[in-house]
């Protein structure tokens, strides 16, 4: 069950301590995914996430084949910058969302090199199914 | 009317908007042009054609999507709307006598199989991105590439054969043919071209992201507006004579019975698919190397059916109209509905081998089955169309196929710099020439300017924007 889920009356929002809650589970399962380790093969890079509706910012990387903890705010210079709700990163990292679908409707946006955004469009499916 | 029997600067074969694009390109920069059309209609695989109930389908290409820049800019220039395509709900997949519905781009009703079949869309995408877009041929690798099909390359790194369902009824809907037709290194090459098969497939974000209000005919009718007069309808062409100083093109067939008509000209454009173009008596004959890289350029084989409905019901069961069916007769759908929703539309794609095999069964087989899924994927509705429109692009006299021509293996390496290489005052346009979008609308115009500005080079021409209506030439 995902602890983002709707709150009654207000525009749902989930605080940075259940997206880094969210993403701890997220990071656990993928650094354990055989598959996912093949995907990210020689593939060093630093992701920002920017939240639409609480502006708030996060970082994480993925070195050898090794996603990193969520680091809070913008760090460094990012190969990729992914955008979209708070909501939906916690979904998303819970397992819940289907982040494909996202991208499709245009909620979650993806903005990098061809291929860094073709690697992470794929790894972030590959979570969702593979889990 | 255009001249018959006249000289010009430079003669364009086919008024698709390859052909078109180049034309107009020309004229604008001062030159004299004549456009020799086999049809009554310009457009080519381009065709918004109003049905007997009286709304516009689009039988040909039909959509826009991102970084097709060249097919924005000429909606925009003649003003023609384009909306997003309806994507709200849950798609639906058929396998197995099963129905389930998903969201995203790839069925997930089998989880694992959808992981893999990602996993290798992403392989093939990033190995399209090695291969140049100018010139695959020069890929690292590329005759191993060339000389395998990507079905064998799908046989060795796809074991699950739910994920190769899907791929496959995504490359038939794409090409109109499957992967083991076409060469891999053609199939790497078409995908960087589009930006990944992930765009291919997609509608948001990708290929199949919007549409036209009237259809993309208009944009040809927008581009024959500037060149009328110039433009010669119902007159296939079946001689070309050339030699490096001029061209002389010639039709036997017009379709008002005059008995031999005749363009001679400085510079000719064709703007056909490579297999249509060697049909024509050259003479001299063309290089054996541009003849046989014809012969390994078939055209895909695809039929389209648009079924209308009185209104979009399948969006009320909170389904988006898109359909994937590895199986199936329709290998895929998407909601084909005006922007207002005003009356419900499905399209979808009978392809490859599914179309050749119906073709023989009988279109009535094939329509019966047409509907008999479409019913299973959306309902009782679904089986009564109020209409049902069918286009078999592979029986059109004057494109014999498509979307798009395949490369066979080993046509790309051993012939593919042939494919833009002028012969003599004879230069080559349509979207199989295309380096960006190749096979698609997008890629269709860009080749056409890409044509006209190696005319203008030969002929010491600056392109330059001239009024329309402007004197031309008449040097020759």
């Amino acid at each position: 069950m995902s602890p983002c889920r709707p709150r009654r009356g207000e525009r749902p929002v989930a605080t940075s301590e259940e997206i880094a809650e969210a993403y701890a589970d997220w990071r656990a399962r993928s650094n354990e995914n055989e598959r996912l380790k093949k995907m990210v093969r020689g593939w060093d890079r630093r992701v920002h996430l920017s939240t639409t509706d609480t502006a708030e910012g996060y970082t994480l990387e993925v070195r050898d084949q090794v996603l990193s903890q969520l680091y809070p705010g913008h760090v460094g210079q990012p190969d990729l910058i992914v955008t979209g709700s708070s909501e939906d990163f916690c979904d998303m990292f819970w397992g819940d969302l289907n982040p494909s679908a996202k991208y499709m409707s245009g909620e979650i946006t993806l903005a990098g090199s061809q291929e860094d955004v073709m690697r992470l469009d794929a790894i972030s499916m590959v979570a969702f199914l593979d889990q | 009317m255009a001249e018959w029997g006249r000289e010009c600067d430079v003669v364009v074969v086919g008024a698709g908007l390859a052909g078109l694009s180049a034309a107009r390109h020309l004229v604008r920069s001062g030159l004299d042009v004549v456009v020799v059309e086999a049809r009554d209609r310009v457009g080519g695989r381009s065709w918004s054609d109003t049905t007997s109930s009286g709304v516009v389908v689009d039988r040909g290409g039909q959509w826009l999507g991102p970084t097709q820049d060249h097919l924005a800019a000429l909606a925009e220039e003649f003003g023609v709307v384009t909306f997003p395509t309806f994507i709200s709900g849950e798609a639906v997949e058929l396998r197995d006598g099963s129905r389930f519905t998903y969201t995203g781009l790839i069925p997930t009703s089998d989880s694992a199989a959808a992981a893999e079949g990602i996993e290798a869309i992403l392989d093939l995408d990033l190995a399209g991105l090695e291969v140049p877009l100018d010139a695959p041929w020069e890929a690292e690798g590329a005759g191993g590439l060339d000389g395998q099909t990507l079905g064998t390359w799908l046989d060795e790194h796809l074991r699950s054969p739910r994920a190769r369902g899907i791929i496959d009824v995504a490359i038939e809907a794409i090409f109109g043919a499957g992967p083991r037709e076409m060469s891999l290194l053609f199939a790497l090459f078409y995908l960087h071209a589009g930006g990944g098969l992930t765009n291919l497939a997609r509608t948001t974000g990708g290929a199949q992201e919007r549409r036209f209000v009237g259809g993309t005919q208009q944009l040809a009718i927008g581009l024959a507006a500037e060149l009328e007069g110039r433009i010669e309808f119902g007159t296939p062409v079946d001689a070309v004579t050339h030699s490096p100083e001029q061209v002389v093109v010639t039709s036997s067939r017009a379709e008002d019975g005059a008995p031999h008509r005749s363009v001679k000209a400085r510079r000719a454009v064709i703007a056909l698919p490579p297999a249509l173009s060697v049909r024509f008596d050259w003479s001299p004959p063309l290089p054996w190397l541009r003849d046989q890289l014809s012969m390994r350029m078939p055209m895909g084989s695809v039929t389209k059916l648009h079924a209308l409905y009185p209104e979009p019901f399948w969006r009320d069961d909170g389904l988006n109209g898109q359909l994937i069916s590895p199986n199936g007769v329709l290998g895929s759908t998407f909601d084909d509905s005006p922007p207002d929703g005003s009356h419900g539309r499905l399209v979808g794609f009978i392809a490859a081998d599914k179309c050749r095999h119906l073709e023989r069964a009988g279109r009535d087989t094939l329509r019966a089955a047409a509907l008999e899924e479409l019913e299973r994927a959306f309902g009782p509705r679904a089986a009564e169309p109020t209409e049902i429109v069918e286009q078999h692009w592979s029986a059109e006299e004057f494109t014999r196929g498509g979307p798009v021509a395949i490369c066979v293996p080993g046509a790309l390496t051993g012939f593919g710099p042939s494919l833009r290489q002028p012969v003599g005052a004879v230069h080559w346009a349509g979207t199989e020439t295309a380096t960006r979008w190749c096979g698609y609308l997008d890629g269709a115009i860009s080749s056409g300017l890409r044509a006209a500005d190696e005319v203008l080079e030969a002929l010491g021409n600056e392109p330059v924007q001239a009024e329309a209506g402007r004197a031309t030439r008449g040097d020759l």
